[in-house]
């Protein structure tokens, strides 16, 4: 009984004070005057505000929290004399973070049972925001995010490909973000701290192309009055990205072949050479080895680029995407434009879902920005799409307003259609096996 | 100088991110001389810029602020200064004729964040 009593006894106040020390809810007590009289080691962790400074000063001032200027829990509380619980809200630390909080309140009550103030009791649930945000995401590296495993694969092996110093050829349809996973291999590599230099090689006629990389000298033609370092000086220690390289000229092929072999280049209208360190990513909307086959592109310059080749899968195939990458725009364009759109309804998911993509990325991207001129706040709708989509209605019976059928759909219509409509083969691209393909043609009722 | 302060009844803001009203004022020879009020609606940033920029505002006084809208003033080049609490009328008395923020006005936690 002795024992008993020790253990569920009333409380001393330094019994009290070490379990508001332990405990890992902020709690902190006011007066009459909204005065903070009380304020535990959690409460100074959450708010970054150490005791001492908070005691004394009006709780908004401390709390910062969006309920204290219109719904201040316990200020209804010490109204209505009753407690509230678990109320939703944020506050703003003093690094400016918004952290988000549930909050009980309650009114605080001494031992002759005299209200002497409010209690207020509140959790931090960044953690959980943190996780909750974690599991419904996505893979991330630099500017890139993605749900899909092909770019998940890609994602796994950046690490390794950024720090050798191996060139590397991108493979991928236009509009699928070539740079930026230039860009990325860049920005995550020892070179990162030195320029990035990008030329699309394609929009260039060869004279210009040569001047652009290798630079020229003074009186190397007409209108050079001065010297001019091309990208290959201006990006000493640092990369060149050769975009659309399949586009160049046999002749180009034969320059560029060179800096690569042997590390140094010649400007326009120069007598000596010049060394060069630089890494070089090169990039082709084409399939090289094709382009290699029917000699439109050098074997030698095919084999030196490609020495980690990478591809970057059309939108199309990777559709699962699509809402992630909806999601990104609209916040960039919402901190660009100062605007507040909510997102997209359905529908809009619905057309997006249907839409093959031809110009990917870009053109997703392309589409957001036009329906954000259109959409003043709120939520985007079909009336906020481009022409050429607004005019895909979707009504609720069509199978396009189930975005995650429709994009099964697509994907066993395009990989069957690839594959000549061979459904083994089209089983073997999409790794599922053939009867599985078989069930789900009837189920989804593909028409062959 | 124009600035504007978000305030609450008599008092500064203490979130931005969740003020309703503005007052603007004008400070000329270190005193004000004029000021009105208007509301404004901080969630739709859009807006909020609107009415910063259309009473050509180049000083925003404010209290707790998230970093979200700290940058969207910033890009739109109005000189902030936040974590400001206190009665509004006697910072801005304060604060028109000296340009700098009392300790009293300072929230606390502050750490001279601009």
């Amino acid at each position: 009984m002795i024992e008993q009593k020790k253990m569920f006894g009333p409380l001393t106040p330094e019994a009290t004070q070490v379990i508001l020390e332990s405990i890992s809810d902020g709690v902190f007590t006011i007066d009459y005057n909204w005065e903070i009289t009380s304020f535990n080691r959690a409460a100074e962790e959450i708010t970054g505000i150490c005791r001492k400074e908070a005691i004394g000063r009006h709780c908004w001032e401390v709390f910062r929290s969006n309920m204290c200027e219109s719904e201040c829990a316990l200020k209804k509380t010490m109204e209505e004399g009753r407690p509230y619980v678990s109320t939703s809200a944020y506050i703003i630390n003093s690094s400016r973070k918004k952290i988000p909080i549930s909050v009980s309140t309650s009114l605080l009550i001494d031992k002759n049972n005299d209200v002497i103030g409010g209690v207020e009791i509140f959790r931090d649930h960044s953690l959980v925001e943190q996780l909750r945000k974690e599991l419904s995401a996505s893979f991330q590296v630099e500017d890139i995010v993605s749900n899909s495993n092909t770019m998940k694969k890609i994602f796994n092996i950046l690490p390794q490909v950024s720090h050798s110093d191996a060139t590397v050829l991108i493979e991928g349809e236009t509009g699928t973000g070539k740079e930026l996973l230039a860009r990325a291999i860049h920005n995550m590599g020892p070179r990162k701290n030195r320029p990035f230099m990008a030329i699309n090689c394609g929009a260039l006629p060869d004279t210009l192309l040569e001047s652009e990389l290798f630079g020229y000298k003074k009186g190397a033609f007409t209108h050079a009055a001065k010297d001019k370092p091309g990208k290959f000086s201006l990006a000493e220690g640092g990369t060149v990205f050769l975009d659309e390289i399949g586009d160049t000229s046999p002749a180009f092929q034969v320059s560029l072949l060179r800096v690569l072999q042997e590390h140094e280049f010649t400007p326009l209208g120069g007598l000596e050479k010049e060394k060069t360190d630089v890494r070089i990513i090169a990039a082709s909307n084409k399939d090289l080895s094709e382009l290699m086959a029917s000699d439109q592109f050098r074997q030698d310059l095919y084999y030196r680029i490609n020495v980690v080749k990478l591809f970057l899968p059309p939108l199309r195939r990777r559709m699962e995407d699509v809402p992630l990458l909806v999601e990104r725009f609209i916040s960039k364009m919402n901190l660009r434009q100062a605007k507040l759109i909510q997102g997209i309804d359905q529908a809009v998911l619905a057309v997006l879902m249907s839409h093959s993509f031809p110009g990917n990325i870009r053109e997703l991207e392309n589409i957001i920005e036009h329906a954000f001129v259109l959409c003043q706040d709120g939520t985007i709708t079909c009336e906020h799409l481009p022409g050429f989509l607004a005019g895909k209605p979707v009504s609720p019976g069509d199978t396009r307003a189930d975005p995650v059928k429709n994009a099964q759909i697509n994907l066993i219509a395009d990989a069957l259609a690839r594959n000549n409509y061979n459904r083994n083969a089209a089983a073997k691209e999409l790794g599922i096996h053939k009867s599985t393909l078989f069930r789900r043609i009837k189920k989804l009722g593909i028409k062959l | 100088m124009k600035l504007a302060v978000t305030v609450w009844g008599n008092r500064i803001s203490p979130v931005f991110d969740a003020a309703r009203t503005l007052l603007v004022a004008e400070i000329e020879n270190k005193k004000i001389s004029r000021q009105f009020y208007t509301s404004f609606d901080p969630q739709s940033p859009a807006d909020m810029v609107n009415v910063l920029k259309k009473n050509q505002v180049n000083l925003l006084v404010c209290g707790a602020i998230s970093n979200t809208f700290a940058d969207l003033i910033a890009d739109h080049d109005i000189q902030l200064i936040s974590f400001v609490t206190g009665n509004t009328r006697q910072f801005l008395d304060s604060f028109a004729g000296s340009r700098t923020v009392k300790k009293i006005h300072m929230m606390p936690g502050f750490n001279h964040r601009r």
